[in-house]
């Protein structure tokens, strides 16, 4: 019975076609507006780190004094960062932060660039599952002693080294020669949820050298440097000393144990702290919190509160695009009364009626959802286009596919199911006498 | 076959109530071929939406084909409708999107037939009215005569128990309507009752037996055989 | 002439469509409402002045990757060789890019005790040469810029000397003058503000504290990597871009010369949301305006092929063409000023719920009504069409047995 109502309902669509198109249009763009802004949505509110969510902990102290910030500040500072990694709690952790420098090989013809790096610890690659294509991380020994190692990923490997397993080979940072000990694949989480600082859509960075030669080799900082108090940075050493906040800590906390444990740890580090002076701010009653990958996305609105809108204005509009199909069906179904009396008359049960109904109006719902999709397809294009975000934001999310068909059939139900209810209460005797 | 028992339909509005039918008494047998004649809004449509199960009545009993069909919901008149009852319209009331083999499918998909069935009994049925040649046509490319001999088909494919014609020949010129009434006195031989109303005496007179409702009750009772005159009888 | 009741009584009794379309109005008030607001408030915020010739001021960052550079000298000769390409008005290292999105910001206390003093608003901090007012393009509206022999090369220089955007010195000043004021940071470092510039935009466009400004006289020449910015003529701009590279390559090869932007392009990419969500919610409002005349028009032809015998008896009885299109107008108005009350209510409502999800500003209770009056136009002519068409149906059909 369903093909049946199938094709009666194509057949319908196409004896009208003016509004069978006027239907497919409203729904088609109600649906293409909403799509975009759930993709747009879809996309920043997406959490990369998967189950390993809950596992990830950003650690956030409160290290400033009174009257100065009211919020925690995503960073560490150097001297904090250096106690955690120097300290024997059995976590696993890493620090880092975003840097940068010119990058070139030797005997390659590609001309010097500037590239991103991240400067970080060993267990970094592990903790963010990121994948090696050759090699893996420096030894753990050299978190403690530096030494001039670097992780690239594969992209630099190609335009600097030609590609291939040039694991063991040097690249030039600015001027000093690091030995490759790994080359990832292609990784791109997004949001980059390690560090939002440079925007949550930032790209991750192409180079990871070893946090341990920070104070050697200066690395400048790309990201957000903060301070509570003014303290001029003349010289790097400056910087490691003072008060100010530029360095993401990550700790691997897979329980509530672990979580107890590192939060008890942390409280006692920050009363040996307030003891030598620092953590002055006695309004507080705790100054540490740690941050779940989910808690911490949230914490940075890495969703705009523009997308927000969006999504109420296109639901909004949805509706609008409803209440007109609405109309239009009442109008396009009611018209078709007389033979509804003629096949109530001959047997059909008022299931049937409506069932035929709603068939034709999910087909107008799927055209629309089909149609919907190309204009949404068509708009991130667009959208992505002005933003200059194309890698990001210029294609559908895999749930788009779940999503367009749910919505454009929900939404067709929903319209269509009053129209449908009205036209299958039609007394069939009314109909039968006039022509 | 078909008795109503002291049927009463009362249309009610704010401020007036009209009583359609009236104490209405009708008994009829298998195989009969009954004429329902009466002045325009004496009851005759009424009392042809309560015989086809179309719509409700206030009081009384009817029972058809040994069922007492008196209350039914919706759904169980849907089903009598279909299996039970042929309907043939003044209008014809063919669907004009679809072909005549599809119009005629129309209630036996309601059945649940399978398609076998289903062309089967289209075929046979169009056969039955001469129209076997011409399945795939749409009712627009038929004259007005065809196009009610379509309409009979799809009444006569689920093989009814009884038929209810309204006005079968209202539309048609004099050479179409005979061979219409032909065509339904050739069905009625075969067996199936009719039902047919009709204010054309000279119709009514072909049929077996003949009623007239005026003010809602039946009023006059004429039984014809053979080429008797009309004798006036109280139902 | 025309006449309410009648129409009021009609519509009362078939109520599915007028209330459908009732409701589609009530929706497209509020949705259209609020949405040009939104528009409307991002259009002004685009069209702030930036106080900055953006068009002709090339900005771009060169990064010493060389071993054995002397920064300091460097930059010195680099500067030196900006300011005598041909076409490069005005030159000057920069710590930040105006409108870019990223910057410094600091702020001053007011004395030289860090405990008692009070501090000014946060502002974006330019430290650049005695040529970054003249490259910017910034008006100084009071007092004086400072020269190339009072530059400090260090933050923690003394004799500082700094210039405030006048909205700034406004907030920390009030009606006094700004000039000759000392202000702090920490204890031991004193700026004299020496001039007002009356316009100068800082680095975050979504910042409360975007006018808010200072230009402080620091030539920072200790980092690998600085910023510059060159003022030339609009026109000479395109093809300064190379002529830069080979000139600064041609001094010294170990460096990577690169992002070179006009601030206009800065402000374009930092105003890029701003920009595409009034283009998304323009989009919306014209298509949504074309669904709800489109279903209007719909609707009242069904209307009208419903009542085609009342129309029909209408004419019989003596309406005149222009009565009967009159009747569908007035029904059209009712709907829509009903329907416009409503969803102005519900558009408040709804402005109000954003204020206070999204930090926006209150709507005020012109944008509904304006949306309620472009409805009435557009449903207008959306109506007349069919309706025109309903004024001629014969009065012939009254007599038919339909």
């Amino acid at each position: 019975m369903l093909t049946h109502y199938m094709d009666l309902g194509w057949r319908s669509i196409r004896k009208t076609p003016v509004l069978s198109a006027l239907m497919v249009m409203a729904i088609s763009i109600g649906i293409g507006i909403t799509l975009i802004s759930l993709n747009v949505f879809q996309l920043m509110s997406h959490n990369p780190a998967g189950e390993r969510s809950s596992v990830l902990h950003m650690t956030q102290l409160w290290s400033q004094g009174p009257d100065s910030w009211e919020e925690y500040s995503a960073n560490l500072t150097y001297q904090d960062t250096m106690n955690l990694r120097q300290s024997d709690i059995p976590v696993r952790s890493v620090a880092s932060f975003r840097s940068g420098g010119a990058i070139h090989a030797e005997g390659s013809d590609a001309e010097p660039e500037m590239r991103s790096i991240r400067v970080t610890d060993s267990e970094f690659f592990a903790m963010f599952s990121v994948p090696f294509l050759y090699g893996g991380s420096w030894d753990k020994s050299v978190d403690m002693e530096a030494a001039h190692v670097v992780v690239i990923n594969e992209d630099l490997n190609r335009t600097f080294l030609g590609g291939g397993n040039n694991v063991g080979k040097i690249i030039y940072l600015d001027v000093t020669p690091y030995q490759i000990v790994g080359i990832i694949d292609h990784w791109m989480p997004r949001p980059k949820y390690y560090d939002v600082t440079n925007g949550s859509m930032n790209f991750a960075e192409s180079i990871y050298v070893p946090f341990s030669l920070t104070p050697h080799e200066e690395f400048p900082v790309w990201g957000n440097t903060s301070g509570w108090q003014f303290e001029p940075l003349i010289t790097y050493n400056d910087r490691l000393l003072s008060e100010k906040t530029w360095i993401q800590f990550w700790a691997e906390l897979p329980d509530e144990d672990a979580q107890m444990q590192f939060s008890q740890w942390l409280t006692s580090y920050v009363e040996q702290q307030q003891a030598l002076g620092r953590f002055t701010d006695n309004t507080r009653t705790s100054w540490m919190r740690l941050l779940d990958v989910a808690e911490y996305l949230t914490d940075s609105e890495v969703v705009p509160e523009d997308n927000r809108i969006m999504i109420g204005l296109s639901a909004l509009f949805l509706a609008v695009c409803l209440v007109n199909i609405l109309g239009l069906l009442l109008t396009k179904f009611l018209k078709r009364a007389p033979e509804v009396g003629v096949r109530r008359a001959i047997g059909a049960s008022r299931r049937q009626i409506f069932l035929q109904h709603m068939v034709e109006v999910s087909l107008i719902g799927l055209l629309g959802g089909v149609i919907g999709l190309v204009w949404a397809w068509f708009g991130l294009t667009t959208l992505a286009d002005h933003l200059g975000m194309e890698e990001a934001l210029g294609r559908l999310d895999p749930s788009m596919w779940i999503m367009t068909p749910s919505i454009a059939l929900g939404a067709a139900m929903l319209a269509g199911m009053y129209p449908a209810w009205v036209i299958c209460r039609t007394q069939p005797s009314v109909y039968l006498k006039s022509q | 076959m078909l008795s109503m028992k002291k049927i009463n339909k009362v249309f009610k509005t704010d401020l007036v109530e009209t009583h359609a039918l009236r104490d209405f008494d009708l008994q009829v047998e298998e195989g009969e071929f009954v004429a329902v004649t009466g002045p325009s809004g004496s009851g005759k449509t009424t009392f042809l939406n309560i015989a086809g199960l179309l719509e409700g009545f206030t009081q009384g009993e009817y029972t058809l084909d040994g069922v007492n069909v008196s209350r039914l919901n919706d759904n169980q008149a849907a089903r009598i409708r279909n299996e039970k009852i042929g309907f043939i319209f003044q209008g014809f009331n063919l669907i004009p999107d679809l072909n005549l083999a599809e119009n005629v499918e129309v209630p036996l998909r309601y059945r649940g037939f399978n398609s076998a069935e289903r062309k089967r009994r289209v075929e046979q049925a169009l056969e039955q009215v001469g129209l076997g040649a011409r399945m795939k046509h749409l009712p627009s490319q038929l004259s007005g005569g065809q196009q009610q001999r379509v309409a009979i088909a799809r009444a006569l494919a689920g093989e009814p128990r009884f038929l209810l014609a309204d006005e079968p020949t209202g539309n048609l010129d004099s050479l179409m309507a005979r061979q219409v009434m032909e065509l339904l006195e050739e069905i009625n031989r075969n067996g199936t009752t009719i039902i047919m109303v009709t204010h054309d005496p000279e119709l009514a007179r072909r049929a077996q037996r003949n009623i007239q409702i005026v003010d809602g009750q039946v009023c006059d009772f004429t039984l014809y055989q053979g080429g008797d005159e009309p004798q006036a009888a109280r139902a | 002439m025309f006449t309410i009741k009648p129409v009021l009584s009609s519509l009362m009794r078939s109520r599915t469509g007028p209330l459908l379309l009732l409701l589609q109005i009530v929706l497209s008030v509020a949705i259209v409402a609020n949405a040009g607001f939104i528009i409307q408030e991002r259009l002004a915020l685009m069209q702030r002045s930036s106080g900055i010739a953006e068009q002709s001021v090339l900005s771009f960052s060169l990064y010493n990757f060389g071993e054995k550079v002397n920064l300091p000298q460097q930059l010195k000769r680099d500067l030196e060789i900006l300011r005598n390409i041909p076409g490069i008005k005005a030159a000057t290292s920069t710590n930040m890019l105006p409108l870019s999105g990223s910057g410094w910001s600091d702020r001053f206390i007011d004395g030289p005790d860090p405990e008692t003093a009070k501090s000014t608003p946060g502002f974006a901090w330019y430290l650049g040469g005695e040529q970054m007012v003249d490259t910017l393009g910034v008006n100084v509206i009071e007092g004086r810029n400072f020269r190339a022999d009072e530059l400090n090369h260090s933050i923690t220089d003394s004799g500082m000397k700094a210039l405030m955007s006048a909205p700034l010195a406004k907030e920390v000043f009030g009606e006094e003058s700004a000039v000759g004021q000392i202000m702090y940071q920490g204890s031991d470092n004193q700026i004299e503000i020496i001039g007002v510039v009356e316009v100068l935009q800082g680095a975050w466009v979504d910042s409360d504290q975007f006018d808010y400004s200072v230009i402080q006289n620091i030539e920072l020449n200790e980092n690998r990597s600085n910023q510059f910015m060159v003022r030339a003529d609009r026109r000479d701009v395109p093809a300064l871009e190379e002529t830069i590279k080979q000139a600064l390559r041609a001094e010294n090869p170990d460096r990577v010369i690169r992002n070179f932007n006009t601030l206009r392009e800065l402000k374009d990419m930092s105003y890029a949301f701003h920009a595409v969500m009034a283009g998304m919610l323009s989009i919306m409002i014209i298509l949504l305006l074309v669904i709800t005349s489109l279903g209007l028009s719909g609707m009242v032809m069904f209307n009208i092929q419903r009542r085609t015998k009342q129309i029909g008896t209408r004419r019989a009885l003596g309406a005149r063409k222009r009565d009967i299109v009159g009747m569908f107008l007035v029904e059209n108005w009712l709907i829509c000023f009903s329907g416009g009350l409503l969803g102005g209510l519900l558009a408040m409502e709804l402005g109000s719920q954003l204020m206070t999800l999204f930090s926006l500003p209150m709507m005020g209770w012109q944008w509904p009504a304006m949306t309620v009056a472009g409805l009435l136009v557009i449903t207008t002519v959306a109506v007349l069409l069919p309706a025109r068409k309903a004024a001629l149906i014969s009065p012939a059909i009254a007599t038919r047995t339909v």
